[in-house]
């Protein structure tokens, strides 16, 4: 190396990590200075008084923004993880491995897939209607998250409880029909027009089934408020409504399918016709908000189901006179030991209880798997306690507040009727836009109304002879 | 006849593309009519609309354009416009030599290759009256059964792609991927395969090609019936598929139309025994023949062939003689004048070239006859009157692949 | 079937039917071909209904119509070589009332050699784009010079020299019957017919292409 190059001086100029750490170092030194001057100046606990005042007064509206606000939080993720179900499950099906590079098992592939759309270029073509063109994606994701406040996730765990929960339900994913003729008519494109037609003709098709398949179940229930049905469902399975209105359960589900734009009738994005039907002029997020309004809607639906018909947040296995039995009463008890009366051994809880347990686990496996050494039974024996011990504080958990037992049972179910979705999406190919209307028509609707009449038949000779 | 210099505009030129009206090349144009046809189909009447099932498409089996003409959803008139993978390959054939013109003809049939580069190969045989070895004979009836049943794998599957099932196809190129890396450990490659030769073939069985061969034939059948039950009793694509693009026996012999779709039609014609080549008198199969006429008997002639093909070659494996695998020919292959039509029995159907020799070492005309080219003919009045999603239904069933059609 | 066909058509063909390895082969004037066609089609003793294949051939002297049909009843094909259409402009009745599936084929072959079926509603061009000049398979449309472009091609061939203006390329014509025979530019005979083990003898005016 010649000694006359001299070494190139670095640029003046902050690395971008150096920029984002400076920022937060910045906001972080305004906040505390701000928050010190409010404090000293005795303006800070008067504002935090006022602010708790109004909010005490008028704590509903801020349950229901709390509400909304977390609905519309819920949804992206959710999204996310039926697409990354989608695709797993599809591709196991299709003798494939679906996404494996990004993250563990390609589970991150679908939030690559959402920060790939969202760094698109975002254009209006020309010649749409521009208006009508930007507020179109909006109509559709709003259609079908709005309906996600009156569905009750657990015990005490709806948005917003509603007496015309189940009107309120059809009313607002009735507008995402709005929203796709929008989508279709303001593109300026032939295909875009045709799609839209189509898949509205789909959607307003099958509503009626939907909407009718449901009212057997709301005469059983005898009221539309979706906790009140979900809680006539309580106890052991054979009192979902699942048993008592089979027809209306297929009728729901098969015109579910069609009111979320899943195959066998995809017309939305029937992408071996039409491209991609209505959404062909649409890229980057505006496609994005499409997107995951049809997953969200597919979420929204299988949870309709689930509430209406499976029997919501219930296991479907009364557990109480179990637990009568068994002697234990919920929330667990863990025994009545006051923590202030151990004195210093309250500390061995802490310290010695962890290293004693994984020192036993890793004895155990030392002791059975000869050919581990030591270091290696310690290191799996420490990953078997946790796994243990959260085991542990998780049934503990599930069986003391029953709002967490309900959550998981109902995301089960939901995520269950998901994965029918899915396993449809990769077995069926489409069926024909007649076909399908002559199928609504004048099978599912007949059919819907069939099981009106039955079920009201039903109810009052049962009413009248047996009661 | 090449146009003389003084008409011909170079696009060095800017003033060319000043002069050029865009609307020649515009998807829809509103040009002079020149034909008859082209003016009662553009001639567009009320509430109809003329849309482009365009060249970039994921349904049209390749580059191929279709204008067409509908009233809401009902299809009223179709103009398929080819060209746009239109390589020249017959005036190519016309400037090399007979061996160049088979990696020339590879390119026609993509999915099944082994059919179209036989084309040059049969016939300088026929006009060389050259013997081929008969292990070399029975190499390539294997070859092209293979062929075939990769092809008929991909058909299955495609022909539910366009309907919406995105399943079968990965089980079809689950198949197709088994057998062509069979034929890549024959021939070195995996779609362009350059193997036959005029005499014979390119190289010998190898060990490893045998061993892969045996593997497949003891799964083969498994796997195409569970593509086949797949699709088979599906009511929805029973119903997407029944009834839809019926071919009566007579428009099938009108149109000129081979091969599966005319052997849907009750037309026993199979050129394998109508006129026979290579060393298929000494093979035993069936020719599977349906009268239905539609999509759906379509589809089932071709899963009904597949099985057909895996007894020939299960035969063929059996009576394998020995012997050397390509004649001799002289250094400069000069093929005696004359005229030759040579025919041979393709997944898509009867692929056949009219080869007329000068004497030279050029052909002197090499006009390939493509089935492709003659069944797509007829999606245009089989559509006529319905849906937009059945032109889809209908022009896979035809099998069609744009490789042949626009040469 | 050889004498089927000479006693049916014999008054219409030029020569004999010829018997070639598994063909047979007639050769009909462009005037004579439908009813040649129609006889051949619908003959119950014949019953040629399979249109196997339609194409154009250039020999360099004439243009030609070849026409091959399969029937049920012979295990031959059948050629049908529609004979002595003009270079210049070739016209040939169209078998489109016969087959309609050959409108296609039939606009293959105006696309390529210029040949004008007469009865066919749809003659335009079927593979080049539609403003193309020229008719590419023809033998006087030198593939290496490509200079009649459409304006949608465009491509330079990459091996191909600028030519000066003032140099005339001569087409080399080999006709079918096995001869080199050379024709120059204005069609005079440059070179006897040489035999088929010949190179085809060079051309001394302009610059020998490919």
């Amino acid at each position: 190396m010649s000694a006359a190059t001299t070494p190139t001086p670095t640029p003046a100029g902050v690395s971008p990590l150096g920029k984002v750490v400076l920022a937060l170092l910045a906001v972080v030194l305004a906040g505390a200075l701000a928050f010190f001057l409010l404090w000293v100046t005795g303006v800070g606990p008067l504002a935090v008084d006022w602010i708790i005042e109004t909010g005490d007064a008028n704590i509903e509206i801020l349950r229901f923004i709390a509400a909304a606000t977390g609905v519309l939080l819920f949804t992206v993720p959710a999204a996310f993880v039926i697409i990354y179900m989608e695709l797993k499950l599809i591709a196991q099906m299709n003798l494939r491995v679906g996404p494996d590079r990004t993250g563990p098992w390609g589970s991150l592939a679908s939030l690559m897939a959402g920060l790939k759309v969202l760094s698109k270029e975002d254009f209006t073509p020309r010649g749409v209607d521009v208006p009508v063109y930007t507020l179109a994606p909006a109509v559709v994701f709003l259609a079908s998250v709005m309906t996600l406040l009156v569905i009750p996730f657990a015990p005490g765990m709806a948005g917003y409880y509603m007496e015309l929960g189940l009107l309120y339900f059809f009313a607002a994913s009735g507008i995402g029909v709005v929203g796709l003729m929008m989508a279709g008519w303001s593109s300026f494109n032939k295909y875009s027009l045709l799609g839209g037609i189509r898949a509205a003709a789909a959607v307003i098709s099958y509503e009626l089934p939907l909407i009718l398949g449901t009212f057997g179940v709301v005469l059983l229930a005898g009221t539309l408020n979706l906790g009140q049905i979900v809680e006539n469902q309580a106890g052991w399975m054979w009192n979902w409504y699942a048993f008592q209105q089979p027809l209306a359960l297929i009728i729901f589900f098969i015109a579910a399918t069609a009111e979320a734009g899943r195959t066998p009738f995809d017309y939305t994005e029937a992408d071996s016709e039409l491209v991609a039907g209505f959404a062909t002029e649409y890229s980057g997020m505006r496609f994005g908000f499409f997107f995951f309004a049809e997953y969200v809607n597919v979420f929204i639906l299988s949870a309709l189901t689930v509430t209406l018909f499976l029997g919501g947040y219930h296991t479907g296995v009364d557990i109480d006179p179990i637990l009568g039995f068994l002697g234990v009463t919920t929330p667990v008890e863990l025994g009545n030991i006051d923590p202030g009366s151990l004195g210093p051994w309250l500390l061995a809880i802490p310290f010695l209880v962890p290293p004693i347990l994984v020192l036993a686990v890793s004895g155990l496996i030392w002791m059975v798997k000869s050919e581990w050494g030591i270091i290696k039974s310690l290191v799996v024996g420490f990953v078997l306690t946790n796994l243990l011990v959260g085991a542990a504080v998780s049934f503990w958990a599930i069986f003391s507040f029953e709002a967490l037992l309900g959550l998981l049972v109902f995301f089960g179910k939901s995520f269950g009727l998901v994965a029918l979705f899915v396993l449809m999406r990769a077995t069926y190919p489409r069926v024909r836009i007649d076909q399908m209307a002559n199928f609504a028509w004048k099978w599912l609707m007949p059919a819907a109304l069939l099981n009106i009449f039955v079920t009201a038949g039903a109810i009052i000779i049962v009413r009248e002879y047996f009661s | 006849m090449t146009t003389p210099r003084e008409q011909v505009r170079s696009l060095d030129d800017p003033e060319v593309m000043v002069q050029t009206p865009g609307t020649i090349y515009d998807t829809i144009p509103p040009l002079t009519p020149r034909t008859e046809r082209e003016a009662e189909f553009y001639d567009v009447g009320d509430g109809e609309m003329l849309v482009n099932l365009g060249p970039q498409h994921p349904s049209t089996h390749g580059v191929l354009r279709v204008v067409l003409k509908i009233d809401g959803e009902k299809i009223v008139d179709l103009d398929p416009v080819m060209g746009y993978l239109h390589r020249g390959v017959e005036k190519i054939c016309e400037h090399g030599d007979w061996h160049h013109a088979i990696s020339n003809t590879d390119p026609l049939e993509y999915a099944a290759s082994m059919f179209s580069e036989s084309l040059p190969v049969l016939s300088a045989e026929r006009l060389l009256e050259l013997e081929v070895p008969r292990r070399a004979e029975y190499i390539r009836v294997l070859a092209w059964e293979l062929n075939r049943i990769s092809s008929h794998a991909l058909f299955i599957g495609w022909l539910a792609l366009d309907l919406g099932g995105i399943t079968p196809i990965l089980y079809g190129f689950g198949e197709r991927d088994e057998i062509v890396e069979m034929l890549a450990s024959l021939t070195g490659q995996k779609l362009l395969f350059n193997y036959m030769r005029i005499g014979g073939v390119n190289g010998d069985l190898n060990h490893d090609f045998l061993s892969r061969l045996g593997d497949w034939m003891s799964r083969a059948g498994a796997r195409i019936n569970d593509q086949a039950t797949l699709m088979n009793e599906n009511e929805i694509f029973v119903n997407r598929t029944k009834g839809l693009g019926v071919v009566s026996r007579e428009m099938a012999l009108q149109y000129g139309m081979s091969g599966p779709p005319l052997r849907a039609t009750g037309v026993p014609y199979d050129v394998r025994r109508a006129h026979p080549y290579s060393v298929y008198p000494e093979l035993e199969f069936d020719i599977p023949v349906r009268s239905d006429g539609d999509s759906y008997a379509r589809y089932l002639l071709h899963v009904d062939e597949i099985k057909q093909s895996l007894r020939i070659i299960d035969q063929v494996l059996h009576q394998m003689p020995d012997g050397p695998v390509m004649a001799k020919l002289p250094r400069l292959l000069r093929v005696p004048p004359g005229r030759a039509f040579a025919a041979l029995e393709s997944p898509r159907g009867q692929y056949a070239v009219y080869a007329v020799s000068d004497g030279s070492d050029q052909p002197f005309r090499f006009r390939i006859h493509d089935p492709s080219f003659f069944n797509l003919q007829a999606v245009v009045p089989l559509t006529r009157g319905h849906l937009l999603a059945d032109i889809m239904a209908i022009m896979a069933s035809l099998d069609p692949i744009m490789g042949g059609i626009d040469k | 079937m050889l004498t089927t066909l000479d006693g049916r058509l014999g008054d219409r063909l030029v020569v004999p039917a010829e018997a070639m390895g598994d063909t047979i082969e007639l050769v009909v004037r462009p005037r004579d071909l439908t009813d040649v066609m129609r006889t051949l089609r619908d003959d119950g003793a014949l019953r040629f209904e399979l249109l196997a294949d339609l194409c154009g051939v250039d020999t360099g002297l004439t243009m030609q119509v070849v026409y091959h049909l399969w029937s049920p009843l012979s295990a031959d094909w059948v050629r049908v070589i529609a004979d002595g259409l003009s270079r210049d402009d070739p016209r040939v009745p169209s078998v489109v009332q016969l087959w309609p599936g050959a409108e296609w084929a039939e606009r293959e072959a105006y696309d390529m050699f210029g040949i004008e079926f007469e009865g066919n509603r749809d003659l335009r061009r079927i593979y080049m784009p539609p403003d193309y000049l020229s008719f590419p398979l023809r033998k006087d449309f030198a593939l290496a010079d490509d200079a009649s472009r459409g304006t949608g091609a465009g491509i330079r061939h990459a091996e191909q020299p600028v030519a000066p203006a003032e140099v005339r390329l001569a087409p080399v014509i080999r006709s079918s019957a096995g001869a080199g025979a050379v024709l120059g530019a204005d069609g005079e005979l440059l070179a006897l017919a040489a035999s088929a083990t010949d190179e085809a003898p060079a051309v001394d005016s302009g610059e020998e292409p490919a």
